[in-house]
């Protein structure tokens, strides 16, 4: 297939520009869709302030996208960002951040995927890709190093996101890890408020609709062919030295090892001991299933296995695997994660394992995030059992644990058609559509999103996180080492008190994290072996409390954001469900509303913002170096 | 009242994923184990009899001074924290079921120091 006409290339001038810091590629890759322009720009000025990912998106966010540009704006932009230590040789670096104004909040968005992407981009020559304009057409973004193309798409319409990268790597005759490939799926073309990005088989920027964004810009895909540019670490023994740490870490700290052992799967018996495993829309947190057979060896054992590492990862962690029975047995699926088996599974009442992980890919390949997909669909199977959604409104009659009919669903909400038309709102927007009883059935914040896989009425310190955030999703999900921060290993985890303390003292951890351009999980290490990382990769010296500072500017940028948006202080508290007492298991009658107002005024003061207006203080801003806010936040 | 001999009451103490390996298994799953205890004793007494015979696992569960519990495991007495029901020197029952639970990272596991 040729180029567009629209294809161009980035300019010589921008193209020479270099990195002046050691681990990064020193250039912003710019696309304009409407226009086709396609330009470069140099950045090192603000690389240790703003380190990449989240930090720099962001930053990037706040300049370049106004009140007035809502998240289906050609003006919006979708930042597509790694950091310094993507590319390079430590655990799980082929990291990818997106930001943009999203589509469930339409505020601030921040979410993560790894898979391949990070590392090629950073090899291609760029530290991140900012896209704004709309196409006028189904387009996709082909980079190859200096080659940068705007194509058209239109013969990948309607695939879901598997389908098209593999017509992508046909096209370019390229496979294995020399093309990767971010896209959409129907979802995200037909701008499900809930769509997600999804790469290199498996790996989801899945929250706050980002997804969505992309398919308003017309925008099927970005892939890029690995590069072949080299990244020169300042100091490589050292950065070698710190990735032995952290593997050494990961693999033997006993609470760090689970992760390389078994992944999130542990997550499903764990969670269900302390009440905290959603079940059926959050009307029960318990089973009559044997809990023994959602042990991770017999979980993992069901199926047969395919490794499936990230970039430059050694987490015996994610894998492909095949279904061995039932009625889609044979089908090439991704083991799913924590959440995959919670939101297509546990919190929908579905408790068949090939047909949880069959659905799981489903929603991946239609670009669907899994855990707003729980909430949707739990809801209609409660409503409907309830008597408070009909056969006829629905379509079709769907009930607790049915695979099929939520896969049913699934293509609905797709392609929003009937019933679906309204669920690809998501949960908040189509219960309060709906009102009465149903309304009262709904799992979601007052923001507009929803929480992850998990029930946060056994996980206080979650519920909190997410409704405070400004992200769509949490901001803060505490370290394995809380200690490290100088926070209490231990807390009461009903008490409201010390869960706000605990919740505001470590905010800035992810942030941070999230913008050196790896994964969660095999930086679930200690913060000061990945400054060390980040130290050895860029010659600064940088330090814990240094990470700290960048993660709380980061926080602020983004708040400051959504504030200007006008998403303020009356919205952070849950639904009526999402914050209710549970019924039954071992968090029976722990009712957080009544503790509350108190988490939520604790939470401000620990992270040093004002209570009335959300603002983070002057003084916060001050000790942040963040005196540019303080002029926009508070000018009288 | 006439002292109940020790091994006439019992509690079961469920070890879960890698707390395992403290005490023979592989990390994964769960093991089971009866632990006889005498009328009066608390969950804290009991649990330090315990792990007094699986020196990897006593070195995991208490703080290095033995005054509390360290940061990684959770212990849960008849499905709930502590904290909630029990408290660390809360006399047992007959019966009862602790589960030592290891955290687990999906997200954050917060712990009752009481
Ligand atoms: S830990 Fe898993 S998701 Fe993360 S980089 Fe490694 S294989 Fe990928």
């Amino acid at each position: 297939m040729s180029p567009t006409a629209t294809a161009s290339r980035p300019t010589t001038k921008a193209s020479a520009a270099s990195a002046t810091v050691p681990g990064y590629a020193g250039k912003l890759l710019r696309v304009n869709l409407s226009t086709g322009k396609i330009w470069t720009q140099p950045w090192a000025e603000h690389m240790r302030e703003y380190l990449g990912g989240v930090g720099l998106g962001a930053k990037i966010l706040y300049e370049e996208v106004g009140p007035k540009v809502n998240w289906d704006h050609p003006d919006n932009r979708l930042i597509l960002a790694t950091g310094p230590l993507a590319g390079l040789p430590v655990w799980g670096t082929g990291g990818l951040s997106v930001i943009t104004r999203g589509a469930q909040t339409n505020g601030a968005t921040s979410t993560q995927a790894n898979g391949f992407f990070g590392a090629a981009l950073k090899y291609s020559g760029y530290d991140a890709i900012i896209v704004q304009g709309q196409a006028k057409k189904l387009s996709y973004l082909y980079i190859n190093d200096d080659v940068v193309e705007i194509r058209d798409a239109s013969h990948l319409k309607g695939k879901d996101t598997w389908e098209t990268q593999e017509a992508l790597e046909v096209e370019h005759g390229l496979s294995g890890h020399r093309l990767s490939v971010y896209s959409i799926g129907p979802a995200g073309e037909n701008l499900v408020r809930f769509a997600a990005i999804q790469g290199d088989y498996g790996h989801v920027a899945s929250k706050n609709g980002c997804g969505a964004v992309m398919g308003k810009k017309k925008l099927k895909a970005v892939c890029i062919v690995r590069g072949t540019k080299a990244l020169t670490p300042h100091d490589a023994r050292g950065l070698v030295q710190a990735a032995d740490d952290i593997a050494h870490d990961l693999k033997t700290d006993p609470a760090a090892s689970t992760l390389y052992r078994w992944g999130t799967l542990p997550g499903v018996t764990n969670l269900y001991k302390l009440g905290a495993l959603p079940i059926k829309n959050y009307t029960t947190n318990l089973t009559t299933v044997d809990m023994t057979t959602w042990e991770p060896a017999k979980l993992r054992n069901g199926f047969d296995h395919r490794g499936h590492q990230c970039s430059a990862c050694g987490m015996h962690h994610c894998h492909i695997q095949v279904i061995r029975k039932g009625p889609k047995a044979g089908e090439l699926v991704d083991e799913p994660e924590y959440e995959g088996w919670s939101g297509a599974g546990w919190t929908i009442g579905a408790t068949d394992q090939e047909g949880i992980s069959w659905l799981n890919t489903r929603l991946d390949r239609a670009c669907v995030d899994v855990n707003e997909f729980g909430w949707v669909c739990g809801w209609v199977m409660e409503c409907m059992e309830k008597g408070y959604l009909t056969e006829k409104q629905v379509g079709f009659k769907l009930s607790w644990g049915d695979i099929d009919g939520a896969y049913r669903l699934l293509q609905m909400i797709s392609h929003r058609q009937g019933f679906g038309d309204l669920l690809a709102e998501g949960v908040k927007r189509a219960s309060e559509k709906i009102g009465g009883e149903a309304a009262k059935c709904a799992v979601y914040t007052m923001k507009g999103a929803s929480p992850r896989g998990h029930d946060h009425r056994g996980r206080w310190e979650e519920m909190l996180d997410t409704c405070t955030s400004s992200n769509g999703t949490m901001e803060s999900a505490n370290p394995t080492h809380q200690t490290e921060f100088g926070q209490p290993g231990r807390i009461n985890p009903f008490n409201g008190e010390e869960v706000a303390k605990l919740v505001g003292g470590i905010l800035g951890r992810k942030h941070f994290e999230d913008s050196l351009g790896g994964c969660i999980f095999t930086f679930r290490s200690r913060i000061e072996m990945l400054a060390r990382a980040l130290s050895a990769a860029t010659g600064w010296n940088y330090t814990m409390p240094e990470a700290l500072r960048l993660g709380r500017r980061t926080a602020a940028i983004l708040r400051a954001f959504n504030l200007r948006c006008g998403i303020g202080t009356d919205l952070e508290y849950p639904s009526a469900r999402y914050g209710s007492r549970p019924v039954d298991g071992p968090a029976k009658d722990h009712n957080i509303m009544d503790q509350w107002e108190h988490m939520v005024d604790v939470w401000y003061e620990t992270v040093g913002y004002d209570r009335k207006t959300g603002k983070p203080t002057r003084e916060t801003l001050k000790k942040l170096g963040l005196d540019w806010l303080t002029r926009d936040l508070w000018r009288k | 009242m006439a002292q109940i001999a020790r091994d006439s009451l019992t509690a079961q103490i469920e070890v879960t994923t890698w707390v395992t390996k403290h005490v023979g298994g592989d990390g994964s799953g769960s093991k089971l184990f009866t632990e006889p205890f005498a009328l009066g004793e608390t969950v804290r007494q009991v649990l330090r009899r315990f792990t007094a015979r699986h020196p990897e696992l006593d070195a995991a569960l208490w703080s290095p001074d033995h005054a509390e519990l360290g940061e990684h495991i959770e212990v849960i007495v008849n499905d709930a924290v502590l904290g909630v029901t029990h408290e660390l020197d809360s006399p047992l029952k007959d019966g009862d079921r602790i589960t030592l639970l290891g955290q687990f990272m999906g997200g954050s596991c917060l712990i009752m120091s009481r």
